[in-house]
């Protein structure tokens, strides 16, 4: 039996990954793979290709995993690890990256399989914060 | 007797606290266990409680009070569910 879908959030800072990850932590994401690729590889301001691709690999329960990365060059460099590791269970997915990871983890938890993560995720878009 | 197993059920709490992101994510987890459709009213605003997102939304503080709705054949549990949840959120 497959564990719950994974959950890759890719940060320009390791910082704003690994506070996130805690966040969701607190969310009730505990039983959720959620794995935190921020910074560079030297741990700077930066995305890294190897850090995204580990990182997806550590996520991977059998359900798949839903990648959220923050900003351009974490767009860029996803993209690049899917397009030479290409497989029909791992999704970028285009979401704010607080509310889209709050919304993917919680989904994550509660059973959803990969579409409904990334549906959960992808409306955080359309819910206003207040 | 009725042909249909759906029911309607409806309750109110007076929240004792914030319902703040904690509250809302065991809600949302809550509510997607149950296959009737569920609601939550507060001030005026009515959101499905499957989105920890909306829970959030609702911006409901302590001491105002929720109202929790549902329709289907778990309708009675679901409710009581989610009351219970948000009776005894910290």
């Amino acid at each position: 039996m497959n564990g719950p879908v994974g959950i890759v959030l890719v940060s320009h800072s390791a910082g704003l990954a690994a506070g996130l990850r805690e966040l969701l932590a607190q969310i009730g994401s505990a039983a959720v793979p959620v794995v935190a690729a921020g910074g560079s590889a030297d741990g700077g301001i930066g995305t890294s290709y190897d850090l995204v691709a580990e990182a997806i690999d550590k996520a991977d329960q059998g359900a798949g995993v839903a990648v959220l990365p923050d900003l351009g060059s974490s767009v860029l460099t996803t993209r690049t690890v899917l397009e030479d590791h290409p497989r029909a269970d791992v999704a970028i997915i285009d979401a704010p990256f607080v509310e889209g990871a709050v919304a993917a983890a919680v989904t994550a938890a509660a059973g959803g399989d990969l579409h409904a993560v990334i549906s959960a995720a992808e409306e955080a878009r359309d819910v206003r914060k207040f | 007797m009725s042909a249909s197993s759906d029911t309607h059920a409806q309750t109110t709490v007076t929240l004792p606290a914030n319902l703040h992101a904690r509250p809302a994510g065991r809600i949302a987890q809550a509510a997607a266990r149950f296959t009737s459709t569920i609601r939550i009213e507060h001030a005026g605003r009515a959101i499905n409680p499957t989105g920890v997102l909306s829970v959030m939304s609702l911006g409901a503080t302590a001491g105002s009070t929720v109202t929790i709705s549902a329709e289907g054949p778990d309708a009675d549990t679901a409710v009581s569910s989610l009351a219970d949840i948000l009776a005894t959120a910290e």
